[in-house]
């Protein structure tokens, strides 16, 4: 062992020089020494955040408790008062919507209280954080970035199934043969988009995500062109035709037809 | 809102004669309120009534009626809440005992229909009285699908035609339409409706259908039948949600009174052909869309349906009714953008409109199927009121 290190050091420095690292028992002890540094720095981030974790969990806790307390005293308050029945006569309607205007109230506090003691929470596991540790971290800051690139998806893909069924639906009651198709592009367009904004929000892949959106977003524009323009040529000429017949067959009937045959009135 | 007094001028040959009968007509042509006036001094005494008009002050109005200016609105083709509201402030300034309510085309009604609607309201004990028209057999077919069998089964109110034009009301129906008016926002100038017969039902107030005879209908300009469809139908689901409590009461349904002339069949094969082509390209397309509205059942029959030729196409009354009601649930849940929700119904209404063209080109009375369509909807009202109640999915 020692001949080989020897062998592999430059011929300049002599053994004498290096005996720590020639040395099987010193190797071990520099590896403990970093296990332990890398487990002391651990231990210390997690000692100095523990209290920011409990802070939080705590807060959550006593809030949430706060909450389905002040909830039933606002559901005997309100059922006391005849809350209800008072706002129904009041507005001169019935309440349409399935819970009562107390439950609602109640539910209302409740989660206001959960959400109060979830900014309480996190203010204290912030300050905790901030203030105990000397070591960074990379990840707490990049969770941050997940949650808003996840309530984007959310939000993208939200947007992206109400504009399809506004698209298919529109489509079909226009009588467009390739609903489906145009339906399906919008849909893929908005999901593109969102990808690469939560890509980009996520500061993954940099210049890849916009190269790969651009060439993404104009295939999908191009397929839909072709698919309706060339692809479904047949189907448009077919529903076009079909029009044109359907105006024709109205436009050539005679001036004194049977009252059946006139166009019809839906009001 | 209108608070003040919206009389604007009038003109007057018995100042100060205790009228009992207000007839308010909302704006039209002047030729058709030429017409209008003609036959309300034939059907009434001068110093029996007093009219209203929207329009400006008619030149050619006779002498021996009075007529009054009132605030206009923007009603082209149906009574607006502010018509409500006006009428009902103009009808309390002047202590008349009734209204009547005359909308667009109202020339076209006789002064044997306008004495008629007026004599329900003042001498019998009925608070609101709605013409029952004769329309030709190619109009108002929302009215035939949806509109009459749906308040007939809900409200027990056997009225043909829910979103009569005219009407005449009892002065204490006349305050409660205009409160409602003022409710939903009668100074807006968005199309709500008010549905008349629904807030008499609410309130417990009596409701007449008096023979009215031909009507001229206007028709909305400038929008399609998707369009009215969505707008006239959600209006009266969101009144259905809104008086859940009023139609979950058990009620009996009056027994029919007058039976409605025989019609030709109402549309042309050409007609029904692109109906059902409408039909089936929905079938293909909305599956996705109707799966979350529609039960199993229902789907698996609108499939069987849509593979049939146009000229034997034909959809049950029950399963439109089932349809209608199952609508009407995912309205209320929001299980899906009501907008979304009312365009996915439009094909259906399109199906079940070649359906009815079908079976009336096949010898049965237009009236006698739309009759049997609005009983399917009373015999299919225990299925509404129990998803209304337990909304749980598809338990029937």
């Amino acid at each position: 062992m020692q001949s080989v290190v020897q062998n592999l050091l430059p011929p300049s420095r002599t053994a004498a020089q290096i005996p720590a690292y020639v040395d099987e028992g010193s190797i071990w002890h520099h590896m403990s020494d970093a296990l332990h540094q890398s487990l002391y720095r651990v231990l210390t981030l997690l000692i100095a955040v523990l209290p920011g974790i409990l802070a939080f969990f705590v807060a959550l806790l006593v809030f949430t408790v706060t909450g389905v307390v002040v909830s039933w005293v606002l559901r005997r308050c309100l059922g006391w008062l005849k809350f209800d029945q008072r706002l129904a006569r009041k507005s001169g309607t019935d309440w349409t919507p399935s819970s009562s205007p107390t439950e609602i109230v109640a539910r209302f506090s409740f989660w206001a209280c959960v959400l109060l003691g979830l900014i309480i929470g996190v203010s204290a596991f912030d300050t905790s954080y901030a203030t105990g540790t000397p070591l960074p971290i990379s990840l707490l800051p990049y969770l941050t970035h997940a949650v808003g690139a996840a309530l984007l998806l959310v939000a993208g893909i939200l947007i992206a199934r109400f504009l399809a069924r506004s698209v298919l639906i529109s489509a079909v009651n226009a009588q467009l043969q390739y609903a489906r198709i145009l339906s399906l592009g919008v849909k893929w367009l908005v999901l593109v988009l969102t990808a690469a904004m939560v890509l980009d929000h996520l500061q993954v892949g940099g210049d890849i995500v916009e190269l790969a959106f651009g060439i993404l977003f104009g295939g999908i524009v191009l397929t839909l062109a072709l698919a309706v323009g060339l692809g479904s040529r047949d189907l448009v000429s077919r529903s076009l035709e079909s029009h044109v017949e359907h105006s024709g067959e109205r436009l050539h009937l005679p001036e004194n037809d049977s009252p059946a045959t006139k166009s019809i009135r839906h009001f | 809102m209108a608070t003040t007094n919206p009389i604007s001028g009038q003109t007057s040959t018995a100042e100060n004669a205790a009228a009992n009968l207000l007839v308010m007509a909302t704006a039209m042509p002047a030729e058709q309120l030429d017409g209008v006036l003609a036959n309300l001094s034939e059907a009434f005494s001068a110093d029996s009534l007093i009219v209203a008009t929207q329009n400006e002050q008619p030149p050619s109005a006779p002498t021996t009626l009075r007529v009054i200016t009132a605030p206009r609105s923007n009603a082209t083709w149906m009574l607006r809440p502010g018509d409500f509201v006006h009428a009902y402030e103009i009808a309390r300034e002047h202590d008349v005992r009734a209204v009547v309510m005359l909308g667009p085309n109202a020339n076209s009604l006789s002064p044997l229909a306008l004495r008629a609607l007026a004599e329900a309201v003042l001498n019998a004990s009925t608070d609101l009285a709605m013409p029952h028209y004769t329309l030709p057999p190619n109009t108002g077919f929302i009215n035939s699908a949806i509109l009459y069998p749906l308040t007939r089964a809900l409200f027990a109110a056997r009225v043909r035609f829910p979103l009569a034009l005219d009407l005449a009301l009892s002065m204490r129906m006349a305050e409660r339409l205009a409160a409602a008016a003022r409710r939903i926002g009668a100074s807006s100038d968005d199309d709500t409706i008010l549905w008349p017969v629904n807030e008499a039902v609410a309130a417990g107030f009596t409701v007449d259908e008096i023979d009215a005879g031909p009507r001229a209908v206007p028709q909305p300009a400038g929008i399609d039948v998707n369009a009215i469809l969505a707008l006239i139908t959600g209006s009266l689901f969101g009144d259905i949600e809104a008086k859940a409590a009023a139609w979950q009461r058990p009620r009996r349904p009056p027994l029919m009174r007058r039976t409605s002339p025989d019609m030709l069949p109402a549309g042309s094969t050409a007609d029904v052909a692109r109906m059902v082509e409408a039909f089936r390209l929905a079938n293909a397309n909305l599956q996705e869309i109707w799966s979350l509205v529609l039960p199993p059942h229902s789907l698996v029959m609108l499939k069987r349906f849509s593979v049939v030729e146009p000229s034997a196409f034909r959809l049950p009354e029950n399963l439109w009714a089932r349809i209608v009601f199952d609508f009407l649930i995912a309205y209320r849940l929001r299980t899906i953008n009501r907008g979304h929700l009312m365009g996915a119904l439009i094909p259906l209404y399109l199906g079940w409109l070649a359906s009815h063209i079908n079976v009336t080109a096949a010898g049965t009375a237009a009236e006698r199927h739309i009759e049997a369509v609005a009983s399917a909807f009373e015999l299919d009202k225990p299925y509404l009121v129990a998803r209304w109640r337990w909304p749980d999915r598809f338990n029937a």
